[in-house]
């Protein structure tokens, strides 16, 4: 056992680039019960929507239809406008594009911490002095037109 | 299904930031070669079983657990992939021993990395497709809001980080499987530009081609392979919510870690790692990672990792040398291999193999790894010299 020969010349290694054979299949991402309903709310009425679990006083935002602490069902009755402020859990700047090449300016990612849940979005309309933990912030929609029933239908959040 | 399950054979292959010359399969062959003859030369006709550690993305074939026997010498014999890091693998390998339904079972991870155009993508293609990957950001920011979170909770400096990479570049210099050692100074990883602010460029380990195959074996069957066989003493995996939305506690501290190792530890009868553990090899594929690690492994309290590995606690004459072969950060990041690669170290410092970064007197370690971003997920395992 063992590998007898090797390629010791860079010029002589070879590879395969699939180029217009590569990976064909393309994916489409079913929102689900919970996201169709939470991506609605965004477009139509500009809410965010949470469901409570009263058995663990959880309240997930983004809404879902089952708790994954006791693994109660999450029902109708259990959804709750949650409001569109919350405060800043955490932040960064994101200084790489996602080829990893260098950004022109840094976009500002945050988790967002609405009831108990940590809504990832962006941090805009801010200076850098306002970026703090535990600094409330609040929603920005798009104009209603320009939603599409997408987590993009927030613009982003800004510090209050 | 109380067997003593110990570490028989152990080989690697690539350890190059790209390795041209071979095939994934082909380096995977080579590591099984160099297992099989540290094993005694055991031909893999005699082997029992097999299992593979991978990621379909990362091959970049669908179903690639189906391409895992020929390089192992595993035609026609039981063979399975676990879809998830290589000690993971390993718990899935001494379980077979442990029932008794195999004696020798032989454990494969590789990582070919460099036939990625942008792993970035990779990465961002594991988020969640209706909530995360629509802002189409370099998804390491993750690690940018871990690393923010993890400082602002337990009061850890940006500099305390950045000693995590000084120390572990450091190490790999001694360590002729590492790509990435240099001597380097507090600025030059401060001063760095930032990947995703606070997390700086050097932050983040550099990636690394290779194939790690160790062999396992019942103790009777131990004794007749080798004459320095390692135990595994206690293994723990375990995985935190996927969904970032609900990572409370999750975002700023490594809840995976703490019960993964709850679990390795009381296996492994330790109840006090600090005193118990000699040495320990941990996921540091980001510098936060590692005092983040440290703290949920409870070799040190909530909070304290910074501060110990200031005053020396974790380099190679510390109290608990940690990643003394230069981690992820000095040797490269193995992707699902990060496990074994872990584990690889520990095996040569018990068996006194570890060269000029030989660790003295030391008869138990800790391999401890984590899946990477967007990943939850960690497994550690207890190895000792003794059975």
């Amino acid at each position: 056992m063992g590998i007898l020969e090797r390629n010791s010349r860079n010029i002589d290694n070879r590879c395969w680039n699939p180029g217009i054979k590569a990976f064909p299949v393309k994916n489409v991402y079913t929102a689900g019960v919970a996201g169709q309903r939470f991506f609605e709310e965004l477009k139509e009425n500009g809410k965010i929507y949470g469901s409570k679990c009263e058995k663990c006083g959880l309240t997930y935002v983004p809404a879902r239809i089952y708790c994954e602490k006791c693994f109660d069902h999450l029902l109708e009755k259990d959804w709750v406008d949650v409001g569109i402020e919350g405060t800043i859990y955490s932040y960064t700047l994101v200084c790489k594009t996602k080829s990893g090449g260098p950004k022109e300016k840094p976009s500002i990612m945050a988790a967002i911490r609405i009831a108990d849940g940590l809504l990832i979005h962006r941090l805009g309309d801010c200076r850098e002095e306002e970026l703090e933990i535990g600094r409330p912030v609040k929603a920005e929609f798009k104009p209603k037109q320009d939603r599409t029933g997408s987590i993009e239908d927030i613009m982003h959040f800004k510090p209050l | 299904m109380n067997k003593k399950v110990a570490i028989v054979g152990l080989g690697f292959s690539g350890f190059g930031t790209t390795t041209p010359d071979l095939s994934y399969r082909e380096m995977i062959f080579e590591a099984a070669t160099r297992c099989y003859e540290d094993a005694g030369g055991i031909h893999p006709q005699a082997i029992d079983s097999f299992v593979a550690s991978s990621e379909d993305f990362m091959e970049g074939i669908s179903i690639a657990d189906e391409y895992v026997p020929d390089q192992l010498g595993a035609v026609l014999k039981p063979v399975h992939s676990i879809t998830g890091d290589s000690l993971q693998g390993l718990a899935s390998a001494m379980m077979q021993i442990k029932t008794g339904q195999q004696n020798i079972v032989a454990a494969s991870a590789f990582s070919k990395v460099s036939n990625l155009s942008h792993h970035e993508h990779l990465v961002s293609y594991a988020t969640d497709p209706v909530y995360i990957r629509p802002f189409n950001e370099n998804p390491y920011f993750i690690a940018g809001l871990e690393m923010n979170r993890y400082l602002h909770e337990t009061g850890t400096t940006r500099d305390q980080c950045a000693k995590v990479v000084l120390k572990n570049r450091y190490n790999a210099l001694k360590n002729p499987g590492a790509c990435y050692g240099a001597r380097l100074e507090l600025e030059d990883v401060t001063g760095a530009p930032a990947l995703s602010y606070p997390l700086g460029i050097y932050d983040m380990s550099g990636h690394l081609d290779g194939a790690i195959v160790v062999l396992l074996a019942s103790e009777e069957r131990a004794r007749e392979l080798t004459d320095k066989p390692v135990w595994i003493k206690g293994i723990g995996w375990a995985t935190d919510t996927p969904n970032l939305d609900s990572r409370i506690e999750g975002m700023g501290s490594a809840v995976y870690a703490k019960l993964a190792s709850q679990q390795a530890y009381r296996m492994a009868d330790i109840n006090n790692p600090f005193n118990e553990i000699d040495f320990a090899e941990i996921d540091d594929t980001f510098s936060y990672k590692e005092l983040q690690h440290l703290e949920a492994l409870n070799l040190c309290g909530p909070g304290e990792a910074g501060r110990l590995l200031e005053l020396g606690c974790f380099s190679p004459d510390g109290d608990i040398p940690v990643n003394v072969s230069g981690g992820s950060l000095g040797a490269g990041y193995l992707h699902e291999a990060n496990g074994l690669q872990r584990l690889m170290e520990v095996i040569l410092q018990l068996r006194g193999e570890a060269g000029p970064r030989q660790l003295l007197d030391v008869e138990t370690g800790l391999a401890f790894a984590w899946r990477g971003v967007p990943t939850a997920t960690g497994a550690a395992a207890v190895i000792s010299t003794r059975p």
